[in-house]
Parts: C-alpha cells; structure tokens; sequence
C-alpha cells in the first residue's frame, strides 16, 4: 500500500509537519499558499464579516493573485487577534472606544442601527427609553402596564461579548447585570427568530437584518427609539439614535495592501454590496475616522 | 386504581406497562428525529441540485452552491481521520491487549479519556485556535481544523475500539498463541478482524461529531468560503456555512436547509460505506 498521503498531492505539505513541529513556523512560509502571492488576514464580528467577505471577493476579482482572508468570532476577537498580528485588520460592529484610541486606528465601512423588535401580533407601537430601562431591569414585566395585552413580557437580551450588547446597554445606561433576561441570544437572526415565535417576547436587533426579514414575511415589527422610526433612511441620515458604525481597524498606520484594501472597503464601489447586505453606506465625509467622545465611552 | 385491577383481573389478559413506556419512549424519539429529518428534507429538497454541489457560494452564501464548502469539509475530514484512526487504534490496541499488566495506568489513560470525552467542543476549539493556530503558527488552516477534531474525536474513537478489542473471546487468543503466530501475526489476523464492528462504530461516531462541529472549528479552520488550494488554506465546513447563513445571513435560510440536507445525506453515506468496508472485510478475512 502507498502512504496514505502520496495519492494526494493536495496534502503533501502535511509531510513536513512530521519533519518536526518546532520548524512549523518556518514551514508556514514554505506554504504553497504564500508563495502564490499576496495575502491579507481579516477576523472579527460576525456582523461585519458577510459584507466584507463580498467586498474581498469584488477586491480578489479586480486584483489577480491577492488573497483575502475573511474569518469571523465577534468584534472582541477582531480587536485581540488584529493587537496579536494574527490578522491583519479586525472587523468590529461599533466605533473605538475612548481607551482603544492608542492601540487602534479605525475605518468606518458602513452604518447599522439596532432597533427594537416585538411581534407582529403586538398592539404595542412605542416603547418609552424609560420603559425599556424598567422592563430590562426586570421592574416592569407585564405588557399590560405599557398598553399592551395581559401577557408577561419575554425579555431578549444579546450574549455577552457582542458589540449589539454593548451599544444597546450604553444608549440605555444600562449594566448587563442589572438586565433580567429571559432568554440570551447570540446573532441577530437567532433574536428574529425568537421574537417571531414568542408574541410576548421583546428584542433588539440590527435593523437591516429585520427590514429583510420583515420584507421576506416575518411576523415582527420594528418600533422607534426615542420617537424616531427605526428604518435604513433615518439610520443613514444620522438622525435614529442607537446606530452603530462598522469599522475596520488596525493596529499600526495602513500601508500598501492593507491600505489599498481599506480604501477599497469604504469606496462607492461597495456600495451596491453594503445595500445588499442590509446594511447603510457611509458618504465619503463620514467615513473618515471619527472617535467617539470619552464622555459617552463609559 | 392499579393494584387493585392488577389482582381482580390476574386471570384476563392485563396491560404490559413496561413494555407500552418502552414503546412510546422509542416511538417519541423516532418521532423526533423523523420530524427534523422531514423537515430538512421538505424545505431543503429543492435546494438541492448538481448545480448546488458544484458551484461556488456567492452572495455571502445566498446565491451559487456549495463546491468549495463540500471540498473544505473533506479536507478537514481527511486530515482528521489520517490522524485519528493510527493513533486511535493504537491506543486501543494498548489498552486492551498490552496494558493488562499495568491496570493502574490503564485506569488513568481511560479515566482522561472519558473526561475528555465530556469536554464541550468549544473548549476544543479555543485549544486548537490557542496550540494549533497560534502556537504551532499553522494559522487558520484546513490543517489546523482537522487536528482539533482530531483531538476531539480520538476518545470517542479509541473507547469504542477498545470495546471492540475487549469483545473477542480469549479463547481466540489462546488458539493463536497455541498456533504458534506471533503477537503481530495475532492482532493482523485474528484480533483486528474480529474487532473491526467495535473500529466501525467507532469510526463512525467520530465522524459523525466531525462532521456535525462547528464551534471547534470556527476558531481553526475557519471561516472563508473559496476553494481551498491546500490544507494550509482556511476552509469553511459544511456545519459553520449552515450555522453562519441561518444565525447571522438574514436570507440564508434556504441554502441552509439546502447545506443541512446536503450533510445529512453525506453521513448516511459515509456511514453505510463504513459498514460495508467493515463486512468486506470481515467476509474477506473468514474466506481465506
């Protein structure tokens, strides 16, 4: 019987592994896959992820023997693995913080707003800011005591680590251990779902993403924040409050591929790609960086 | 109300409760499995074409098929197995035929084995991204998904064997030591064969997690969906191109039954192509 591995070509490299797994870095460059030419490592939310992982292969197609990585995890790990040189820009679903502003530079790509969801069903049309506070808190668990139906309210919050938490829990001046949840979810799509089962429940998801689903049948609905509705054109115009910019950041001024890429990500070119994917195209002013003022990081 | 039956009516014909709560307990669970099963299959039926298999996913997984996924996700079931079944079967070849001698250190190995067993597959996948991706500087690598399932799936593979070992008479054994063969000649052809229903099952239990994985492999092998060049390629499996269009592409729900549809019946293949590999074998070694 031949090695397992001869009738392979494809797994012939797995050879040198035995060689010794001390020279594996050594090895990794021998890859074939970096000597087929340039190639650029992006990691991070899950959000950002899909829309980047079009933009890379709008980039590849126009650019022959570039290599776009696109791998996903939440913003946290864009943020850990861009400051480790695993990757070479992070991918985050919300602007720097105040305290990152050293480490990182930011690229905002484009704009997503978190709107609160409920069922379709739900005679509820608007909930208060000061409402949702009580009702997260677990001070106000009936819908009856907001106009709505004689139910206990279903309260869904988003898993720790998720840049959706994050934004949502600043806007309301909230801590995550003062939130009652009644049930934890992880993506955006897992929150419609539950709501779209659950009359009683109440959510908070990423606009576009509902917009699509709304649009596609799904028995929820979007309410306003702070009395402004919650749709793509308010979002874009900067006029709904709890959005949020997806940004690209790095850890030290962009250069060569990393730089042409970024530029290519925020450019009109993508346009067509950020609208597909549900979410808001920034203008060109817009997408400078901006940071986020210190007082409203903490 | 039971007893009381139970004694007047002792003659007639009375109720097998025990056997009517065995049945309905299978019944459920059958019920259960069916009903997933009916439901990928009614909406992932027409997904499914040659097209889907050989086209590349475009539209962030919406739109095209499935080529690069399906290749990845036999790369990484490749580097797994390669890996896992020496080193599985090794390790049950020890503990069933040569460890004897050493029970303390034997109860130690299948102690950590079973633990391991029980470890959540994400804690596999943070110790791959941690050994593997990083420390080994494998990066996000085909290479570095199927090690980790590898790490994953070797308890299972090597308790199930193990069993399969322990299953043949000693009596078989005797007779080959009393024949004269030699202790490798033993194990090529009397034990392996007639543990080979214990390796199988074995096998394919641990293709089944393999395949199935998705937390252990979104940290390792990766997210991106092209086709893979090499194993030292980031590669998206089929359960993370399924988990990211259902949970996190609002529209993916279609290509995702398409995708589930699609892993379900490589399973049944791969299972049933396992069995069978398994009787040749066996018929094979009866009729010399």
């Amino acid at each position: 019987m031949t090695h397992p591995f001869q009738s392979f070509s494809i797994l012939v490299p797995q050879r040198n592994l035995l060689l010794g797994v001390g020279f594996s870095l050594m090895l990794t460059a021998c890859g074939p896959s970096s000597s087929t030419g340039q190639k650029l490592t992006l990691t991070g939310s899950s959000t950002v992820a899909p829309l980047i992982g079009e933009i890379a292969k709008r980039y590849e197609a126009e650019h022959p023997g570039v290599r776009i990585d696109v791998q996903t995890g939440g913003s946290s790990r864009g943020l850990a693995d861009a400051s480790q040189g695993l990757a070479d820009i992070g991918m985050i679903s919300r602007g720097l913080k105040a305290e990152e502003e050293g480490e990182f530079q930011g690229f905002v790509i484009a704009k997503d707003g978190i709107g609160l969801i409920v069922h379709a069903d739900n005679p509820v049309e608007a909930i208060s800011d000061r409402q949702v506070v009580e009702i997260y808190k677990g001070e106000v668990d009936a819908w009856q005591a907001i106009g709505g139906t004689d139910a206990p309210i279903t309260v869904v919050n988003k898993a720790e680590g998720r840049s959706t938490l994050e934004l949502f829990l600043k806007y309301f001046e909230l801590e995550n251990s003062e939130v009652q949840a009644d049930v934890v979810i992880g993506d955006n799509q897992q929150g419609i779902k539950t709501v779209a089962g659950n009359p009683d429940a109440l959510g908070y998801v990423s606009i576009g993403a509902a917009e699509y689903d709304i649009a596609q049948g799904s028995p929820i609905k979007l309410l306003p924040v702070d009395s402004v509705a919650a749709t793509t054109e308010t979002v874009q115009d900067g006029s709904f409050p709890l959005s949020r910019p997806l940004t690209l950041v790095v850890t030290e001024p962009p250069t060569g591929l990393t730089q042409d890429f970024i530029n290519f990500a925020q450019s009109e070119q993508v346009h067509d790609i950020v609208r597909a994917q549900n979410f808001v195209p920034v203008s060109g002013s817009l997408a400078r960086v901006q940071p986020e003022p210190a007082t409203t990081a903490n | 109300m039971q007893t009381s039956s139970s004694n007047s009516t002792s003659n007639g014909p009375r109720p097998d409760w025990p056997a009517i709560a065995i049945w309905t307990i299978a019944t459920l669970i059958t019920a259960t499995f069916c009903c997933i099963l009916l439901d990928i299959l009614w909406h992932g039926l027409g997904q499914l074409s040659w097209e889907f298999l050989t086209t590349a996913p475009a539209n962030a997984g919406r739109d095209g098929g499935i080529n690069s996924i399906l290749v990845s996700t036999g790369l990484i079931l490749l580097v797994c197995l390669s890996v896992a079944i020496p080193l599985g079967v090794g390790t049950a070849i020890f503990l069933a035929e040569f460890a004897r001698g050493n029970p303390r250190f034997s109860r130690w190995v299948r102690r950590s084995l079973d633990i391991l067993a029980g470890v959540p597959s994400i804690v596999f996948g943070l110790f791959g991204y941690a050994f593997f991706v990083q420390r080994l500087g494998l990066g996000f690598s085909i290479l570095s998904g199927g090690l980790t399932l590898a790490c994953m799936v070797l308890p299972i593979l090597i308790r199930a064997a193990e069993e399969g070992f322990r299953a043949v008479p000693d009596g078989y054994r005797l007779g080959a030591a009393s024949l004269g063969l030699s202790r490798w000649g033993t194990l090529r052809q009397v034990l392996l064969p007639s543990a080979m229903p214990g390796l199988v099952v074995g096998l394919v239990l641990g293709i089944g997690r393999a395949m199935a994985e998705t937390a252990a492999l979104i940290f390792t092998s990766g997210y991106v969906d092209r086709m893979p060049g090499s194993v030292w390629d980031s590669g998206r499996s089929l359960s993370i191109h399924i988990f990211d269009l259902s949970m996190n592409v609002p529209g993916g729900e279609q290509q995702a039954y398409g995708s589930a549809l699609v892993l379900i019946l490589l399973l049944i293949v791969i299972n049933s192509f396992a069995s069978w590999i398994a009787q040749r074998y066996r018929l094979g070694q009866q009729g010399r």
